[in-house]
């Protein structure tokens, strides 16, 4: 049969849209999966962009990608794909990726106020290593001095190799992910509650629901692919109602069955009223909270994570800062044991009454609410996001949900779920699996545990005392600590923080040009953050090298290397690995730590971190081997460079970790089959919902639930109150500030505004705002304003209506746009636990421009 | 050229009104439509403008409940003849 390439296609694109729909349709021969007569080859892939984790088919023609298509035999999206995801197939060939090294020189010469200028790779370690040495020795820096600013988007052994240079190599704590951004208040909450971290449940628990309750999230826009499962639960079973919590009307509340538009900081309020709610009405499950739960009062003067000269600062006694005698000023974390009598007294105030005073929502959609939780019969599904995480009291209001769900017991089964939705595609998997935080290790441990170091050293084949105990300096304590001069070389990776991070006037760049750090930018396209640099690494990205992402339901996926990376290109793994050739052993760990593993004398970092005998055990043959069922031939461009398998390698290291220790992976080569897994996989079966007896391998039989997390098998429930945050508005700056994201674009926009049609569908950021707010200012739709805060100012139009429509006295600006810098509004204050940025809390002000 | 294809599902109900909402809008091709209001279409443009103005002019229908894209495929040569064996 004879057809043109349009026909050919469009036939494809219906067949593949049919079988995703499960429909057949008469005339359409063609298979679902596409063939490869055109000479294109197809193979699976995972989504780039989001945390959801989309199994995405990728069709390579004459070395490149040319097509994509959802993946039919992916679990998590079935063949669907959202508008970001449908544009994967241009990420890669926007016109200004970046290619070669860029030096910022003058004279031929390194100067922090030159201009940009190509260098080779090996000139590039040359000053970098030259810098790490000089900061090293540098007493007011040294090992903590040398930071990096890793990603959620690192594959799970870029950040695993990441974290083996910083923390055993150049024995410094201060790498973090900018998931410290998104995800830390999550994580706190998870091991705070439960004593480990990430979700009970999984994505199936959509399909068993009878009530969704979002918190602080817009899926409709966010996460549109579980948002269509969502969708296809509410019109398919009629009882399905849906409850949204927001603190503006956006896309999600059009399905919304009952829509709950708060005012900022009051869902304290509400979480502590739907815990009353329970208790009056004798709806808590007994049972269930007797075995299961312990219940604790948390300290509550712990400030909002802000400079320690700040005045809110000064007045906590409990922000574990250093206090006027030099030791810490209490712990934000420390909590003591109570009853549940008193647990019920303390939020006993928390009437319907004062929850709806708090809060502005009326009282019987606060009472329709409760009601969904109270009642033993209903099934309900809690789903947050940045609403809740970037909140200074992120990890309480995480604490404060799961106290909903434990009392009760509707938890760790079917349709029972509070579920932390993630924003990056490895957010799980690579920031917090792998540990790259500031304060963690592998699998969930930390670096102040002394049997935690221990057990990392035997694994990493480090002598003890390698690792440091110190706490190394997080994000936002990163961009202080550059502008006070403590950082001298800084290393950022797949992220861009001038354009995401708070406060960028006040902290982030003066930090960044203070002559006394060396700024490294790893990235592929010229992002703020690449054109705040002092050295521009260019790097190969997602389908130039061979991967593995975490998702949100606990899923690790795989992808094979399918095109190569243009120019002078590298992985952040080659980087990482090639770089430690640089550092004799003798440079980077002092005598005392070095004599004690003499075999390490005169070697290279490379040597001890990496031919280690366990990274470099699988021989680059095993590359094609393990990979031979999908395509003869195969190799990726970190095997050749090293002459072994390092992906297989480093993975299998990094696995000994959690096996036998609740987060067993399966054997590398099953990710290279399946379309994922969700850990723990023991015995080859993977585990959808964890703590139950029946779905978990790690609850014996008997044991019905056991939060295992902690060594007595229970939860803990935490009496918290509500408390006003940060910075509230006043007669001057008389409005709220709420920041976040649009459908289009994805975090800073540097892959998504690449894509054309993504940008003008949305060019610019505007500033949301309810028609009477506007009136009041004499603005109309369109106008060009300016917002400014305490800390600076933007121009850009307003819009009155469309998608979203906050209510009078808040502000909505997305932070896509890199001329419209959001962040230098904001205010860098953190949940003082988790220490991540309330993103969405600040007080402005708008007029005519 | 652009082609892709996308399942977009109607409110209960309100499959005429997206039927008609769908058929108004330029490059965008309606294959199937099953009973209980999941549409097959296919949008096609010449170049790469206007083929996410089409999906967001789909999600703005009313009647419109999700649209979600399925495949995506880029085209130089559009008009080149191929053979293809149906598959059994």
């Amino acid at each position: 049969m004879k057809l043109t390439r349009r026909e050919f296609i469009k036939s494809n694109a219906v067949a593949a849209a049919a079988a995703s729909a499960g429909m057949s349709i008469p005339g359409v021969a063609l298979a679902a999966v596409p063939q490869s007569e055109e000479g294109v080859r197809w193979d699976k892939g995972v989504c780039r962009y989001c945390g959801t984790g989309c199994g995405v088919l990728v069709g390579v023609k004459d070395g490149r990608v040319v097509a994509t298509q959802g993946d039919p035999d992916a679990p998590v999206n079935k063949g669907l794909n959202c508008v970001k995801g449908y544009f994967l197939s241009k990420i890669m060939y926007g016109k200004d990726r970046l290619t070669k090294p860029l030096l910022r020189m003058k004279d031929g010469k390194f100067d922090k106020n030159g201009e940009f200028a190509p260098i080779s790779w090996d000139a590039a370690f040359d000053i970098m290593a030259e810098k790490v040495k000089a900061t090293l020795k540098e007493p007011t820096q040294g090992a903590n001095g040398v930071a990096m600013f890793g990603s959620g988007q690192w594959t799970v052994w870029e950040g695993y190799a990441a974290v083996k240079l910083m923390k055993a190599g150049f024995r410094s704590n201060s790498i973090d992910p900018n998931a410290r951004h998104c995800m830390a208040s999550a994580v706190a909450g998870f091991m705070r509650t439960f004593g480990i971290d990430e979700p009970m449940g999984c994505y199936d628990d959509a399909e068993h629901a009878d009530v969704f309750a979002l918190w602080g999230s817009n899926m409709a826009e966010m996460h549109p692919i579980l948002w269509s499962r969502i969708t296809n639960r509410r019109l398919t079973a009629n009882h399905v109602k849906i409850h949204v919590l927001s603190t503006f009307s956006h896309r999600s509340c059009e399905l919304a069955d009952n829509e709950l538009i708060f005012k900022p900081q009051s869902d304290l309020a509400i979480l502590n009223y739907i815990c009353n709610y329970i208790i009056q009405n004798k709806a808590v499950n007994q049972e269930f909270v007797k075995k299961n739960v312990g219940f604790f009062q948390g300290v509550t003067d712990i400030g909002y994570g802000l400079r320690p000269n700040h005045p809110l600062e000064q007045v906590a006694g409990n922000n574990g800062y250093p206090g006027a005698d030099g030791k810490p000023k209490g712990d934000p974390n420390k909590h003591t044991p109570i009853s549940f009598d008193d647990f019920a007294k303390f939020v006993s105030e928390y009437t319907l009454d004062k929850a709806h005073e708090i809060s502005g929502v009326p009282k019987d959609r606060l009472e329709a609410l409760a009601k969904a939780y109270a009642d033993p019969k209903v099934k309900v599904t809690s789903y947050w996001t940045m609403g809740f995480n970037q909140h200074t009291r992120g990890t309480w209001v995480n604490n404060m949900i799961y106290n909903v769900h434990l009392l009760v017991g509707k938890i760790s089964e079917p349709g029972n779920s509070p579920f932390s939705l993630t924003g990056q595609p490895s957010a799980c998997g690579t920031a917090r699996e792998v540990g790259t935080f500031a304060h963690r290790l592998p699998a969930d441990m930390v670096i102040f545990n002394p049997k935690h170091r221990e057990a990392t050293e035997k694994i990493w084949k480090l002598p003890a005392g390698a690792l440091s105990a110190q706490m190394g300096y997080h994000a936002v304590a990163q961009s202080r600590m550059l502008k006070d001069g403590k950082i001298g070389f800084y290393w950022t990776s797949t992220t861009n923080n001038m354009q995401a991070g708070p406060n960028v006037n006040g902290e982030i760049y003066p930090g960044w040009r203070n002559p006394k750090a060396f700024v490294v930018v790893s990235d592929v396209y010229p992002t703020v953050s690449a054109m705040s640099a002092d050295l521009i690494l260019p790097c190969a990205m997602w389908m130039e090298k061979e991967g593995m992402f975490g998702n949100a339901e606990r899923r690790g996926q795989m992808w094979r290397q399918q095109v190569k990376a243009p120019g002078d290109c590298k992985s952040d793994l080659w980087q990482y690995m090639e770089f430690s050739k640089r550092f004799k052993m003798e440079d980077v760990w002092p005598a005392d730590v070095l004599a004690k593993a003499p075999e390490y004398k005169g070697k290279t970092l490379y040597e001890v971190l990496y031919a280690n005998g366990q990274v470099n055990k699988f021989p680059k043959a095993e590359t094609a081997t393990v990979n031979a069922h999908a395509f003869a031939g195969y190799t990726n461009d970190e095997s050749e460079a090293f002459g072994y398998y390092v992906q297989k390698g480093l993975f299998e290291e990094y696995a000994a970790f959690g096996r036998g220790h609740a987060h067993d992976l399966a054997p590398f080569e099953t990710y290279h089959k399946v379309r994922g897994m969700r850990w723990p996989v023991v015995d080859g079966k993977e585990t959808l919902w964890r703590f139950r007896e029946g779905y978990d391998p790690y609850v014996k039989k008997g044991e019905g639930v056991r939060f295992y997390g902690y060594p007595d098998g229970k939860a803990k429930i935490f009496a918290l109150p509500y408390q006003p945050a940060a910075e509230s508005p006043d007669k001057e700056y008389d409005l709220w500030l709420c920041t976040g994201r649009v459908l289009e674009h994805w975090h800073t926009g540097s892959m998504t505004r690449r894509a054309p049609e993504l940008y003008k569908s949305f060019p610019d950021a505007v500033v949301w705002m309810h028609p009477k707010d506007a009136e009041k200012r004499g603005l109309k739709r369109n106008d060009v304003v300016k917002v400014s805060t305490r800390r600076g100012e933007i121009s850009l139009r307003v819009d009155t209506k469309g998608r979203n429509k906050p209510p009078e006295g808040l502000i909505f600006i997305p932070f896509f746009d890199e001329h419209r810098l959001v962040n230098k509004l904001t205010l860098d204050a953190t949940c003082p636990i988790s220490k991540e940025t309330d993103f969405k809390k600040c007080a402005a002000k708008v007029v005519k421009a | 050229m652009n082609i892709s294809s996308a399942i977009v599902h109607a409110s209960p109900g309100q499959i005429a009104l997206v039927k008609s909402g769908i058929s108004g809008l330029n490059g965008v091709e309606i294959h199937a439509i099953s009973p209980e209001g999941k549409f097959i279409v296919t949008i096609e443009t010449e170049d790469d403008d206007g083929n996410v103005a089409a999906y967001e002019s789909i999600g703005r229908l009313d009647g419109v409940m999700s649209a979600a894209m399925v495949y995506h495929q880029t085209e130089s040569e559009p008009d080149l003849e191929v053979s293809v064996e149906p598959r059994p």
